[in-house]
């Protein structure tokens, strides 16, 4: 009725006046012009207002601007580094530590939340009554409370469950836990240890020959060939017997109980398990959420049809329902990725030293530049997801349904 | 001849092992060896942990009081949360003018209880402009100067009523701007194009944290000397920014679940492109996307703990300044944290139930 | 359409505030209220109770100035303020008055466009260790983990001192002082380093107090007080002279309780101060009982120390330097004539 209205309206509008039709204004091509060309000088004022203003504003407050800080001395220590660090270095390093950091935690987060969202996505559809439940209970717990709470929960779980440094965990007296973190021993190369590294090399070829050959043979006579036990055994193996031959090349740098702390060895921090864990059961539940979804998108015409052709459950999982149902998830697991990086930001509760916390946190904090400072650190974080879309993208066009 | 009649059996009894507890349990929990071991597991997890757990929560809790000294037991101190109850739910809003706050409570539920309840034809005269005025209305209610009532000024709103309000009314404000984008994304427009696209990956690409460090620090720098833009105010922009970026993405997905006929069918009657948009094509838009604006607004609403970072007085907040008062020092940062979560998923909860039944009741129409 | 829009336009209108730059002075008393920046919670300098109720050393000092300039103690707005965005607040006008435990460096006082109205706290950076380490001194600190709250001066601090003394550590830095404090009672850390002020703050919130001990080494100076934007002498000197007064309050045993008393009856100098003789008042442009008004609804300096972190409160520091300089400290208010 409303509708009809307007209608009647335009009719009595646009019929007599087909000259005022022809009229510039009127063609849509014009108009278009017209209405781009308000938003650019809008557009020019908006950003020309601002950045004169900003100009004005940090003369009259003699903040100081351009990038003179990346050079000189930081000042202060950071908790883990992948690289070496000093107090006396640059903030130019700093800089790279946060981002290393970043990724680190970030690399950590999409493989483990995925495996947890895979499993529990499946877990809904299981038989079992508590496991479906507890699926249930998972995704609905942890995807509705603010991730920082969660953060701050499992960093204090982690730091009321481990042991003090002298009453350590360990096994063997080589792997130590306790409540500065996770101690492993540091491997180290000795000279003739680049032939293990050829044979993992050699090995990674071999099992990407064997899988296309695999394929085919599959296409050829539909035999299955056990691919991934044996691309395991190849890639365990090779690398195995070139150890062997080449007398075992490394030697281990044990952790050792020295003062106040171990040293020596690689020590996972935990505030970097608390984040770890965290993230990945924070996102874990959306992407069980977005699994249970996919699969519910699969019709259930396509697990009748494999069970008449004699298909295992666990075959009909894994050959039939899963490839089509990554159509719908691959998607979504984009966009959780990406805001699993962006989330990683909240490690400044804990004091993880990612990009955020350290860089434009404390650096931030004793320079004070922060307009330069910010827009480094949304600089990575837009490449860090630009990387995440364009792999997930390639990745979508694999499993996306070819037409024919 | 008689036709000798048809007498069915009476049916049989189903047999004992199908039916009754017994046979559930075997069905549903002890099917296969994986499941039974599966199981075993999953209980005796729940035996170790539930009883300590319930103990510290309910059993030896300290419930009543008002300081830290009632709080002798070794299980959870709840008195820490009843003490700082209307600084977690009110902030420092003037105990006298509370009113006020449930008023622009009652007023939001009202307005969305409203949008379900009235009939197609008045929904979009009456919701939408009232959905758009609540904001304003909210503001001019809480600040008082120009009601006449008593001018209170935004350092004093804070709790979790500020939460919602603040998610309410950055969502509210956040729709047309994300329509508006999510046209242009759509537009045959160059320029206007890539402006949007630019608009959104910005604000889609950028941690909420980073955003409302820019807010609180570099936002006031954009503005000419000598004027000051309130806190809140800023907050309130940026998160309208965040917001129209992701509600732009929602409507995005809205616009292509419209079938093609509707718009050859719009263009076949003469309508022009902004009739077009907002008689045909905007009421199906905003209908297809409700589930995905409740969860944008469910990520929004946590979103707002993180305003923490730039001492905003929400909920949060008000639990870790609650914990360095020189009175509370006994480390209740546990069962602030914890209530703080159940308040948050009782919230979310209940509107992703929404969000479902909504789906569900969508879903029906669309079947075939 | 035009209600909506004039509902819209009053809306925006509550957050927008253009100033005059007539001069702060003008500002806070044609609004009526003074606009005080202080921190979100810190034990003992600035807190809110469970009725919003705003206390602490670095709260009174924003009191005593409202109560000097407009009569009334509580007419003050408080903006808590975190450590990144506190001069940007001062720097934009959003607040009239900083007083969250600031450090009076020297750049700060250079190159932020900012003054230093004074010192109301001598603080310095400290250690907490645990009494089970035995340790005596911080120079057995020697690869040791550190709790640190990020973004302060004492992230630099203890850098400089592990350097200058050849040891190494490593800093585990927290967001805030409460959980810096379950970092180093779980043990995450050997040491926690923070301002001496908020050790004693710390302590009293560990399961055990007596579990930990605070070392004797001081290894900063860390002067606490009140920031004020450059280029405004008269609000600078308000400032300046309301501290002075509480101080000068003490040293002339001027209370809450007996200013009344000795307004009319005290020496000359007490008088002075009360502005029952003299000009005082005038001469910062401000009414004859400005210092009056603000001991007898702030109380002088001991009293705010007392009430606030020392004996009478839950930290019990004691005076230590913030005594009057006659009596070993070095508080010592310029002469008041």
């Amino acid at each position: 009725m409303f509708y009809q209205k307007t209608i009647e309206q335009i009719k009595t509008d646009t019929r007599p006046s087909s000259a005022g039709a022809k009229a510039f204004y009127n063609n849509p091509k014009y108009r278009g012009w017209i209405y781009q060309s308000l938003l650019l000088i809008f557009l020019i004022a908006f950003f020309y207002s601002i950045i004169s203003n900003t100009l004005s504003n940090m003369a009259a407050q003699g903040i100081k601007s351009g990038f003179g800080f990346m050079t000189t001395s930081a000042g202060f220590d950071v908790l883990m580094s992948l690289i070496p660090f000093e107090t006396t270095d640059s903030y130019t390093k700093v800089f790279i530590i946060g981002i290393l950091n970043t990724i680190l935690v970030s690399i950590i987060g999409v493989i483990c939340s995925t495996m947890l969202g895979f499993i529990f996505g499946i877990a809904y559809f299981s038989r079992n009554w508590l496991i479906k439940k507890i699926s249930i209970i998972y995704v609905e717990t942890f995807r509705n409370i603010p991730v920082i709470l969660q953060v701050l929960f499992w960093y204090t779980a982690v730091l009321t469950t481990l042991p003090s440094t002298r009453d350590s965990l360990s096994i063997g007296e080589a792997f130590f836990l306790n409540i500065r973190g996770l101690y492993i021993p540091r491997l180290i190369d000795e000279p003739k240890s680049f032939v293990v590294y050829i044979a993992i090399v050699i090995a990674i070829v071999a099992i990407f020959f064997l899988r296309r050959w695999a394929r085919k043979r599959q296409d050829l006579t539909g035999e299955q060939f056990p691919l991934i036990w044996s691309s395991l055994g190849i890639l365990l193996g090779l690398p195995l017997l070139a150890l062997f031959i080449a007398g075992v090349p490394f030697h281990f740098e044990y952790p050792e109980l020295k003062g106040f702390n171990f040293q020596g060895g690689i020590n996972v921090i935990p505030e970097l398990m608390a984040l770890a864990i965290a993230m990945s059961i924070y996102t874990g539940a959306f992407i069980a959420e977005a699994v249970r979804a996919g699969i519910q998108s699969v019709p259930h015409g396509q697990t009748e049809a494999a069970r008449s052709i004699g298909l295992k459950e666990r075959k009909i999982m894994s050959l039939i329902i899963v490839p089509q149902a990554m159509r719908v998830i691959t998607p979504m697991l984009n966009s959780e990725y990406q805001s699993l990086v962006k989330n990683t930001t909240i490690a400044t509760a804990i004091g993880y030293p990612e990009l955020f916390t350290v860089f434009a946190g404390s650096a931030l904090n004793q320079v004070g530049q922060a307009i330069e400072m910010m827009f480094m650190s949304l600089a990575i974080y837009f490449a860090l997801n630009m990387m995440i879309s364009f792999i997930m993208n390639q990745f979508n066009k694999r499993v996306a349904i070819t037409t024919r | 001849m008689p036709i000798k009649e048809f007498k069915p059996l009476p049916a049989q009894p189903a047999p004992v092992s199908t039916t009754g507890p017994i046979a559930w349990l075997k069905n549903n929990l002890f099917s296969s060896p994986f499941n039974i071991v599966a199981t075993l597991l999953i209980l005796s997890g729940l035996f170790l942990i539930l009883p300590g757990l319930i103990d510290w929560l309910f059993i030896s809790a300290n419930w009543t009081g008002t300081t830290q000294d009632a709080c002798v037991d070794d299980g959870a101190c709840w008195v820490f949360i009843r003490a700082w109850s209307q600084q977690i739910f009110y902030g420092s809003y003037p105990s006298g003018e509370l009113w006020r706050v449930n008023l622009c409570l009652f007023l939001l539920a009202v307005v969305i209880y409203l949008s379900f309840i009235l009939p197609i034809n008045l929904r979009n005269k009456v919701a939408i402009p009232a959905f758009l005025a609540l904001p304003f209305v909210c503001l001019l209610f809480l600040d008082g100067r120009y009601l006449g009532l008593e001018y209170v000024n935004t350092d004093y709103w804070g709790g979790f009523s500020l939460n919602i309000l603040l998610a309410a009314a950055s969502i509210i404000i956040a729709f047309p701007f994300g329509f508006l984008w999510a046209l242009g994304r759509r537009s045959n427009l160059p320029f206007a194009q890539s402006v949007s696209v630019i608009c959104i990956e910005f604000f889609r690409g950028t941690p909420v944290l980073a955003l409302f460090f820019m807010g609180s620090v570099m936002l006031p720098l954009f503005f000419p000397e000598g004027v000051t833009v309130d806190k809140l105010l800023r907050v309130w922009i940026i998160l309208i920014l965040f917001m129209s970026a992701y509600m732009a993405e929602v409507f995005r997905s809205g616009f292509q679940a419209i079938p093609n006929g509707q718009y050859e069918a719009a263009d076949s009657i003469g309508l022009g492109y902004w009739q077009k948009t907002f008689f045909i094509i905007f009421p199906q838009v905003i209908k297809v996307s409700m589930p995905n604006i409740l969860a944008t607004f469910i990520m929004v609403f946590k979103n707002t703990v993180f305003l923490l970072v730039i001492a905003v007085p929400e909920i949060l907040q008000v639990i870790l300044g609650a914990l360095t008062n020189s009175k509370w020092l006994g480390g209740h940062a546990t069962e602030g944290f914890l209530f703080v979560a159940l308040v948050f998923w009782a919230c979310c909860y209940s509107m992703s139930m929404l969000s479902t039944s909504i789906e569900k009741k969508l879903d029906t129409s669309h079947k075939h | 359409m035009k209600k909506l829009s004039s509902i819209i336009a009053g809306g925006l209108a509550i957050g927008l505030t253009i100033s005059a730059q007539a001069g702060t002075l003008e500002d806070v008393k044609k609004r009526g209220t003074l606009s005080c920046g202080v921190s979100t919670g810190l034990a003992g300098f600035s807190q809110k109770d469970e009725k919003g109720v705003w206390s602490g050393l670095d709260v009174d000092v924003c009191r005593s100035v409202a109560a000097a300039v407009l009569g009334d103690a509580s007419k003050v707005q408080y903006k808590p303020l975190t450590a990144k965005e506190r001069f940007t607040a001062l720097q934009s006008g959003e607040i009239d008055i900083l007083s969250r435990n600031t450090t009076w460096t020297h750049t700060r006082d250079t190159s932020l466009g900012l003054n230093f109205a004074g010192v109301i706290y001598y603080d310095g950076t400290g250690f907490m260790v645990s009494k089970k380490l035995g340790v005596k001194s911080a120079t057995e600190l020697d690869g040791a983990n550190a709790c640190i709250q990020a973004g302060t001066s004492t992230e630099l601090a203890i850098a400089d001192y592990f350097r200058e003394n050849k040891m190494n550590y490593k800093a585990v830095t927290f967001d805030t002082s409460d959980q810096t404090r379950t970092g180093f009672e779980s043990g995450r850390c050997d040491f926690l380093v923070s301002d001496q002020s908020q050790l004693y703050a710390l302590r009293i919130g560990l399961k055990d107090p007596s579990a930990a001990v605070v070392l004797p080494e001081v290894i900063s100076k860390e002067p606490l007080g009140p920031v004020v934007r450059q280029n405004d002498d008269v609000w600078f000197n308000i400032v300046k002279w309301v501290v002075n007064a509480s101080i000068e309050g003490e040293f002339q045993n001027v209370t809450s309780a007996n200013a009344k008393d000795l307004r009319k009856n005290g020496n000359p100098g007490q008088k002075r101060l009360l502005g029952s003789e003299g000009d005082l008042g005038e001469k910062l442009g401000l009414s004859a009982d400005w210092a009056y008004q603000a001991i007898t609804q702030v109380g002088n300096y001991s009293e705010s120390f007392e009430r606030n972190v020392g004996q009478d409160s839950p930290l019990k520091i004691s005076r230590g330097l913030n005594a009057q300089w006659n009596k070993g400290g070095i508080l010592y208010s310029p002469a008041m004539r």
